[in-house]
């Protein structure tokens, strides 16, 4: 098999694409984690809003990722590029990260809540010393989840101006070029499953020892 | 960029509805034999003889999920080819992995007692299967259909990157030449699709369900 | 103190009162039992005196404070609560869960730390053990104890507890309930405390509040209860051996006709009781040595004599049968 020849004999334009490839999967993720982890827990507090934030994630979850980079792409103000990359790929991670810690936060057993009230904690120490750390392992699989789909869809981008991987496997098709397009099939899913390897680490740190036990560790 | 309401509807009315069949084939077939080989498969696999099998076969599943879905519509292509063919094989395998997923967590998440007690009853392995651990798995089972169906209309957009034609062709027309309107009277029915398809699972998972699983 | 003024509590949506104008009160050191089937009110009722729910009408006065006028988590903090499910938080440690109550209240962590260690081994856990375990790593009864000593963390003088030794087996539930007395008899908290067990009910209370379908049906000391049930309804569930809970319930003196020396037939025959113990013993020691009476010694001297005569009639008084 020759793929692993097509990345030596390019191995800075792959190196590029990856680099590229990469730095908007970890901007997307910054830019995620921050804001739908904020919704998921805001929404936690009021159900009517919740179901509507729901609803609308799962319908734009549906939409195919090449017609959101599209019409953004022809929108005034996005145009070509990383701008409009960043702002689909993080409407995108939505819906498993908003679910997540919904979800998460949501499914804390109900006993455990009394107690924490019936021993005197407030509303807001309740979130912080209970329903979000036993809400963590489901909030990981959240963010693993997005993290993986992120980096796949990424690939998309390449169709609004990113030179990233996705390039590698546009073009293996216009060419076809079967090297080329495994070369980025591979770095991309091994890059997946890095950042799905150093999340799963990072949850080892985080999620106590005490939840291990449950399923969706 | 300007919207263009007249050339929107001409999009509606005249160029996307010829891609609709082409569409639905792209989805129901793959779907079709997704299910056909998931199914037996999942159920092979967690019989005691092969259920040390199926922590190696689930990894297999979650590493390739992690193969982005331009890369496996794009990968079977340069053996097989531009067309039709090659995009179903690849919306085929695609759809495969969370029916399969699915159907293994299904049928091994069903409590042990249950199947203890209906062996206790004299139930035959085969019956234990037909009556007790089918129709419980039944909800995870469609709901990794209902997950891998909505997946597949999406996906199917990219065969037309692959000659597999398809609502991605008005699309990617649209991309091309910076036509909004082409790509959302695209996208509004590869929606309609999502939709029909979910709600028809729906109604198929109602019917499958035992009783007391009804909401 | 605890005083409960005319409480009602209907829950929205509800067409009756799940807790209907209930008074009463609880006495300092006294262990009070709220007994009943299932959706009675009970639970609600405790669950009112910490503000866990808010009454419809009707006021509750801890120590002499209306509660519905202080800071609900304030209140609950000066309260020890414990529940069936326990509700340990999974995520921590057994230390960081009963050193939760001092946390909230900005205790020093080395004084936690020591209370902890003092309260578990109070319940009958070795500190070293179980300080770094995670709740899942307990078994059912540790658990309980654990969930216990968290309520008793920041020594509150109340103590809410609903149906405690509930999720355990029966033999480890006696023991549990022993300990809990003999706590109790060292520390003097004012209890509240839910069962649907009339056995636990009796045995751990110093008075029974019974109730049904949210009204106050009879209140009173253990053994009133049992000797003049109110209705058809407390008689149901006492149960068919009401006899022999009153005889458990019975102090051998109360029962005993004075004497200053042993009979000549119980000399040496190992045929005593002490004064303070239950009628039950007495019956039991009299089967084992094949005897229809028992001494009855105040520590080592004897006091006086029980016989088989004596009990059955008392049997027969308080059940109001003819003998």
């Amino acid at each position: 098999m020759s793929p692993f020849y097509f990345i030596l004999n390019n191995f800075s334009l792959v190196l590029e694409y990856a680099m590229n490839h990469i730095s908007l999967v970890l901007t997307v993720l910054v830019l995620s984690l921050s804001f739908w982890i904020f919704t998921g827990l805001i929404i936690s507090r009021y159900d009517r809003l919740a179901s509507a934030v729901i609803s609308f994630s799962n319908i734009l979850f549906c939409i195919p990722s090449i017609s959101l980079f599209g019409l953004f792409m022809t929108m005034p103000g996005f145009g070509l590029g990383r701008k409009t990359a960043v702002v689909v790929l993080v409407l995108y991670a939505m819906m498993p990260l908003v679910r997540s810690v919904y979800l998460g936060v949501k499914s804390v057993d109900a006993s455990v809540v009394d107690a924490g009230r019936g021993m005197g904690m407030t509303t807001s120490q309740i979130l912080l010393k209970i329903r979000i750390p036993m809400a963590w392992p489901m909030i990981f699989a959240g963010i693993r989840v997005s993290v993986v789909l992120i980096t796949g869809i990424a690939t998309m981008a390449t169709f609004i101006g990113e030179k990233n991987l996705g390039r590698l496997i546009h073009q293996g098709i216009t060419r076809g070029n079967a090297d080329m397009i495994i070369a980025g099939a591979i770095i991309v899913s091994l890059m997946a499953l890095l950042l799905d390897y150093i999340m799963g680490r990072i949850q080892k740190k985080i999620v106590s020892p005490g939840l291990r036990f449950q399923p969706g560790d | 960029m300007s919207f263009d309401p007249g050339l929107f509807m001409k999009a509606m009315s005249h160029q996307a509805p010829p891609y609709i069949l082409e569409h639905l084939n792209l989805v129901l077939i793959p779907m079709g034999i997704a299910i056909l080989i998931a199914l037996p498969t999942g159920i092979v696999i967690t019989r005691p003889g092969y259920r040390h099998l199926s922590p190696r076969i689930m990894a297999v599943f979650n590493a390739g999920q992690t193969i982005p879905p331009l890369a496996v519509i794009a990968i079977f292509f340069p053996f097989l080819g531009l067309g039709y063919g090659p995009a179903i094989l690849a919306l085929t395998i695609y759809a495969l992995m969370p029916i399969a997923r699915n159907t293994i967590t299904g049928i091994s998440t069903v409590p042990e007692d249950i199947k203890e007690a209906a062996r206790g009853m004299g139930m035959t392995s085969w019956q234990v299967l037909r009556r007790v651990e089918l129709p419980l798995s039944v909800p995870a089972i469609m709901s990794g259909i209902k997950t891998s169906a909505v997946l597949t209309v999406s996906t199917a957009v990219l065969a037309a990157l692959v000659g597999g034609k398809g609502m991605g062709a008005i699309i990617f027309a649209g991309i091309n030449f910076f036509q909004p309107e082409l790509i959302l009277a695209g996208t509004i029915y590869i929606g309609a699709m999502a939709v029909f398809i979910e709600r028809f699972i729906v109604l198929m998972e109602w019917l499958l369900s035992p009783a007391h699983l009804k909401g | 103190m605890i005083e409960l003024e005319n409480i009602t509590k209907k829950f929205p949506g509800a067409d009756s009162f799940s807790v209907d104008r209930i008074s009463f009160r609880v006495n300092e050191g006294n262990i009070c039992v709220f007994l009943g089937p299932s959706g009675c009110g009970k639970t609600t009722i405790l669950r009112m005196i910490n503000r866990l729910e808010e009454p419809s009408s009707g006021n509750i006065f801890v120590n002499g404070k209306n509660v519905l006028e202080v800071d609900p988590s304030g209140l609950r903090q000066s309260m020890g609560y414990v529940i069936q499910q326990i509700g340990l938080l999974p995520h921590r440690t057994i230390e960081q869960n009963v050193g939760l109550v001092p946390e909230l209240l900005g205790w020093e962590a080395d004084k936690t730390r020591k209370r902890v260690r003092e309260l578990l081994e109070v319940m009958g856990l070795k500190p070293d053990e179980v300080v770094r375990k995670y709740p899942h790593q307990l078994s059912g009864g540790q658990m309980q104890r654990v969930g216990v000593a968290r309520a008793m963390a920041a020594d509150p003088p109340i103590m809410l507890m609903d149906e405690p030794f509930g999720a355990v087996d029966p033999i480890v539930r006696i023991r549990l309930q022993d300990e809990f007395l003999s706590l109790q008899q060292k520390f003097q908290k004012t209890i509240c405390f839910v069962t649907h067990d009339i056995n636990e009910a009796i045995k751990m209370g110093d008075y029974l509040i019974i109730l049904n379908q949210g009204r106050l049906i009879q209140m009173g000391s253990p053994i009133d209860v049992l000797t003049s049930p109110a209705d058809e309804f407390v008689l149901s569930l006492i149960g068919e051996d009401r006899g022999v809970k009153i005889l458990d319930l019975t102090r051998c003196e109360t029962l005993m006709e004075p004497m200053r020396e042993t009979p000549d037939d119980l000399m040496g025959s190992g045929c005593f009781v002490q004064s303070i113990q239950p009628v039950k013993l007495a019956l039991e020691v009299m089967m084992k040595k094949d005897s229809d009476h028992v001494a009855v010694c105040r520590e080592e001297k004897v006091i006086g004599l029980l016989s088989w005569k004596n009990i059955k009639k008392h049997i027969n008084r308080v059940s109001g049968e003819d003998e």
